[in-house]
C-alpha cells in the first residue's frame, strides 16, 4: 500500500477544548477512504489543518511527503471541497471558477469543461448566490476537479443534497475513483458512505476510534452498529 | 505570480460592486467640482475667494481629488470581502503561500485605486470646467493645478488602495473595516489636522490636500495651504504609510487561521 495522506499524531487546539486529539491515520493511494464520525468530532479541523487552512497545535499532516504548502500548484495535486465552499455570491459559477482557474494557470476552456461535467453549464452564466444548495455543492466539485487532481479531499460532500443529488454524487465519486485517484470523503451521516468508500477512519472527540478497510471495521454488521459498538452508545 | 495577477484582476473587475465604486467615484468628484464655483460665487457665502482670482479656479478643480475615499473602500472590499463571503478558502487552497498572495492583492488594489482615482478625477476637472463655463468673469486656472491634480490621484489612490487592503487584513469584518475608515477620513483625521496642526499635516487627509499644491492660504475655505508639507514630502511620507500598511497586512494575514 501506497500512503497517499500521512495524518500524524495531529492536535488542533481551540481554547481548552481538543478538536482534534493527537490523530492518526494513513489514506491509502487509490483508495476512497470514508472519514467518519458525529457532528463535532473534529473531521472538518482536522481536513483544515491538512491543506494548510488552519495550523496544527502540534502533529502534522502530509500528502505525499510534503505539507499542502509545500506543494507546487497544489490545484494539479489536490483538489478540496470544504465545507465553507470559497465562491462568491455575486460572481456567476463561470466567474467564480475562472478566478481560481487564473491563479492556478488553468486554462478557461477547462472551467467550461468541469462545468459540463458536474452538469452546471446551463447555469454557468447565473450568479453563485441564486444557486440551489445541490447546484453549489456541484460547482464547488467543478472546482476541486479544475487541476485534474489525483486526489480529493471532500469535507461532507453530501450535506443538505436531497436524494437525488446524493445518487449523483455517488456516481461522480466512483467515477473519479475509476480513474485511480485517491479521495478522502468526510461524512456525518454513517449509512449513506457504507457502499461507497473502500476504507474508513472513524473519529470521535477528536480522538481516532478505528481504522481500516470496511470489511475490518464493522465486520458482518453496519457502519452504524460498528460506531455504536465503539463509542458505547453514545452518537 | 503573473497567474495570481491575473487572478486577482479578475476578482477586481468581475464584481459588480466595485463598478458601483467607481460610478460612486466618478458622481463625488463631479458634484463635487461642480457645485464649488457656484458656492464661490455667492457674495454671501463669506469665503474671501472670487472666482476672478486664479487661487480660487484652482481650488475648484483640486475638488476632482474629492472621491479619494473610494479607492480605500475598494482595498477594504477586495480583502475582507476574501472573509466575508469565504473565497480566502478557494484563494489559499490554490495559492497556500500567503505573503504572495497578500503582495499581488495589494498590487491590484494600488492598480484599481489608482484607475479609480484617476477616472473619477479627470471626471471632476471636466465637470469643473463645464461648470466654471457659466462664469464667463472666472480667472483661468494654472496649468500646474491639472497636473497635480492627476499626480495626486494617482499617488493617493495606489496607496489608498493599499492602505484599505491592509485595514482588511486586520479587521476582517467588512463593514467595520469600511465604516471605520470612513469615519477616521471624515472625522478623526481633520478633528487632529485643526487641533494639531504640526502632527496633523503628517496624516493622509493633510498629504493628500499638500500634493494638490495649492498657492492659496483661506483657512475659511478649509484650504490653508502654507501650514502643509511641500508636494514632495507629502508624496514621500505617503508612499510610507502605504509600506508601513502593507508590512503589517503581511505579517498578520500569515499567521491566521482561515475559516
Ligand atoms: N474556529 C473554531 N474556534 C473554536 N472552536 C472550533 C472552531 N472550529 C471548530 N471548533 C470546535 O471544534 C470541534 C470540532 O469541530 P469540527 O471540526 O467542525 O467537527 P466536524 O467537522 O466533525 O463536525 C467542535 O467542538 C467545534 O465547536
Ligand atoms: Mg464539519
Amino acid at each position: 500500500m501506497t500512503t497517499a495522506i500521512a495524518i500524524s499524531g495531529l492536535v488542533k487546539t481551540y481554547g481548552k477544548q481538543n478538536a482534534v486529539d493527537n490523530l492518526t491515520a494513513n489514506i491509502a493511494k487509490g483508495r476512497i477512504t470514508g472519514f467518519l464520525g458525529p457532528n463535532g468530532a473534529g473531521k472538518s479541523t482536522a481536513l483544515r489543518c491538512l491543506v494548510g487552512l488552519a495550523a496544527p497545535t502540534s502533529g502534522s499532516a502530509t500528502i505525499f511527503d510534503k505539507r499542502y504548502r509545500d506543494l507546487d500548484n497544489p490545484l494539479s495535486k489536490v483538489g478540496t471541497v470544504l465545507d465553507s465552499r470559497g465562491f462568491h455570491p455575486a460572481l456567476t459559477g463561470k466567474q467564480n471558477l475562472r478566478v481560481v482557474a487564473a491563479a492556478a494557470g488553468i486554462p478557461d476552456s477547462r472551467v467550461d469543461e468541469v462545468l459540463e461535467m458536474v452538469e452546471l453549464k446551463d447555469a454557468a452564466g447565473k450568479r453563485m448566490k441564486n444557486y440551489s444548495l445541490g447546484m453549489k455543492q456541484r460547482l464547488a466539485l467543478a472546482g476541486a476537479i479544475l487541476g485534474d487532481p489525483e486526489i480529493l479531499i471532500l469535507d461532507e460532500p453530501a450535506n443538505g443534497l436531497d436524494p437525488a443529488g446524493i445518487a449523483w454524487l455517488r456516481k461522480f465519486l466512483r467515477k473519479l475513483a475509476e480513474g485511480g485517484r485517491t479521495i478522502l470523503v468526510s461524512s456525518h451521516q454513517l449509512a449513506e458512505m457504507q457502499n461507497t468508500v473502500d476504507d474508513v477512519i472513524i473519529i470521535n472527540k477528536g480522538k481516532l476510534i478505528a481504522s481500516g478497510s470496511m470489511k475490518e471495521v464493522i465486520g458482518d454488521g453496519s457502519l452504524e452498529d460498528a460506531f455504536l459498538a465503539l463509542t458505547g452508545g453514545e452518537l | 505570480m503573473g497567474a495570481l495577477l491575473k487572478s486577482e484582476w479578475r476578482k477586481l473587475i468581475y464584481a459588480r460592486a466595485h463598478w458601483g465604486l467607481l460610478i460612486g467615484a466618478i458622481l463625488v468628484a463631479g458634484l463635487g467640482t461642480a457645485v464649488t464655483p457656484v458656492i464661490l460665487d455667492n457674495p454671501d457665502s463669506g469665503f474671501g475667494l472670487g472666482l476672478d482670482q486664479t487661487q480660487a479656479v484652482d481650488a475648484v478643480y483640486a475638488n476632482a481629488i474629492s472621491g479619494y475615499f473610494f479607492a480605500i473602500i475598494i482595498g477594504i472590499m477586495l480583502m475582507s470581502g476574501e472573509f466575508r463571503h469565504g473565497t480566502a478558502v478557494a484563494t489559499f487552497l490554490t495559492a497556500p503561500k500567503r505573503g504572495t498572495v497578500l503582495a499581488t492583492k495589494l498590487a491590484i488594489a494600488a492598480i484599481g485605486g489608482m484607475l479609480v482615482m484617476v477616472i473619477a478625477t479627470a471626471a471632476g476637472l471636466a465637470a469643473g470646467w463645464i461648470a466654471l463655463s457659466f462664469f464667463p468673469d472666472a480667472a483661468s486656472p494654472t496649468n500646474e493645478v491639472f497636473i497635480n491634480t492627476l499626480l495626486a490621484a494617482v499617488v493617493s489612490g495606489a496607496i489608498l488602495g493599499i492602505v484599505g487592503v491592509a485595514l482588511g487584513t486586520l479587521i476582517r469584518n467588512q463593514m467595520l473595516a469600511i465604516t471605520g475608515a470612513l469615519i477616521y477620513l471624515f472625522v478623526i483625521d481633520p478633528i487632529l489636522l485643526a487641533l494639531a496642526p504640526d502632527a496633523g499635516k503628517y496624516l493622509p487627509v493633510g498629504l493628500i490636500t499638500a500634493m494638490l499644491a495649492l498657492d492659496i492660504d483661506a483657512p475659511e475655505f478649509g484650504i490653508d495651504t502654507s501650514a502643509y508639507l511641500p508636494p514632495l514630502t507629502a508624496t514621500v511620507v505617503l508612499l510610507g504609510y502605504g509600506a508601513v500598511f502593507a508590512g503589517l497586512a503581511i505579517a498578520t494575514s500569515l499567521r491566521r487561521d482561515i475559516e
